[in-house]
């Protein structure tokens, strides 16, 4: 009963999957190396770089790191427009 | 030759001293020569838990500088035969001592000791390195938490860097509150550490009882914490010690089978 109200009010995750998801976002980010301010250079340079290819909206463009079992991956992800020809 | 065994955890407080003074007790009480090395220069503390403040003479900067040799720095335990502590000097401060001075140490220690358990300061400065510069393997201790955690993480890159193999102790254990959804359980932590686990320690109020009367729990066995110490000191100590609660072979293959996390490649 008491459980079934309180996930209603944290939406359904408790304290210890919240615990987990945030150590998945800060350990992927600190075993990158790379500080957030970097990352975000990282994503705008490779956004323009997207841009001389394809006509996409720069800000589309995502940028994240994730890490499993101590291995690294860094993922960028881009909308591609349909071809009108 | 012996082997040295350093516990280490990045962040303070986790339970490293506590550690270190229970599995070099246990593994004393199976047989085995044991030097516990408190490695925590200018905040000595294994003295207290272990119950030897009242002896001691000498300490690790004293034998570093020369004074005195180590045998006559070594505190021998009354209560166990194959027990002694190295203790850490209270006035000097962690840059007294160097890594080549703690290998040499560490080594001359290992020539007469089946373990020397080295207890490493809170940190990844000068202190920590000072403590792993000797050690043949590390066990990194770690509390259910997001900043012990994070920590932890960052000690086992650094171990890996300087090629220290590490398994890890899972302490502060509260399994209601894990249960209520309140608390990272021991597969959560192995799972984001991906490391080897050794065992996992209760939150046990023997543990502070015990560490009041200066007594490691082991020597009184009456806990689930000091039987869960004594299981790791057997199965480092190369004895039949049956499997920790969670081996993490099984989280990885659940992980894998769930797809959490990937397949290794070839
Ligand atoms: N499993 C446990 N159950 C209950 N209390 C514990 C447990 N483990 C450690 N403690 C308590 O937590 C406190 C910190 O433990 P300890 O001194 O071993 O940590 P530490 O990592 O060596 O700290 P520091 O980084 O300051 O050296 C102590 O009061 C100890 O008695
Ligand atoms: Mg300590």
């Amino acid at each position: 009963m008491w459980n079934g109200i309180k996930s209603l009010i944290t939406g359904g995750r408790s304290s210890r999957e919240v615990a987990k998801g945030r150590l998945h976002l800060v350990l992927a980010h600190d075993r990158s190396g790379l500080e957030g301010g970097k990352l975000q250079e990282m994503r705008q340079e490779i956004a323009a770089v997207i841009a001389r290819y394809v006509d996409i909206d720069a800000n589309a463009v995502e940028i994240s790191i994730e890490s499993h079992s101590r291995e690294t991956q860094l993922m960028v992800s881009s909308p591609l427009p349909a071809r009108h020809a | 030759m012996g082997r040295a065994i350093v516990i280490t955890s990045g962040k303070g407080g986790v339970g490293k001293t506590t550690t270190a003074a229970n599995i070099g007790s246990a593994l004393a009480q199976l047989g085995k020569s044991v030097v516990v090395v408190d490695a925590d220069i200018g905040l000595r503390n294994l003295d207290v838990v272990m119950g030897l403040e009242n002896r001691i003479v000498y300490h690790l900067v004293d034998v570093v500088r020369g004074k005195c040799t180590v045998a006559k720095a070594l505190i021998k335990d009354r209560r166990l035969e194959n027990l002694w502590l190295l203790p850490a000097s209270q006035t000097d401060d962690k840059d007294s001592v160097t890594p080549d001075d703690m290998k040499k140490l560490v080594c001359e220690l290992r020539a007469t000791h089946d373990f020397v358990v080295i207890d490493c300061p809170a940190g990844i400065e000068q202190g920590f390195k000072n403590a792993i510069a000797g050690a043949d393997e590390a066990i990194v201790v770690a509390t259910p938490e997001v900043s012990s955690i994070r920590d932890a993480d960052r000690v086992i890159g650094l171990l890996a860097a300087a090629g220290i193999p590490a398994r890890l102790i899972v302490n502060r254990i509260s399994p209601h509150l894990v249960k209520r959804g309140d608390m990272l359980s021991q597969a959560d932590v192995i799972e984001i550490l991906a490391l080897e686990l050794l065992g996992t320690i209760p939150l046990d109020e023997h543990i502070v009882a015990t560490t009041n009367k200066g007594i490691p729990a082991v020597l009184e066995n009456k806990s689930i914490a000091a039987k869960e110490f004594t299981r790791v000191a057997r199965s480092l100590a190369g004895l039949d010690a049956g499997a920790p609660v969670a081996a993490p072979g099984f989280f990885s293959r659940l992980g894998r089978a769930l797809g959490l996390s990937p397949a290794p490649t070839a």
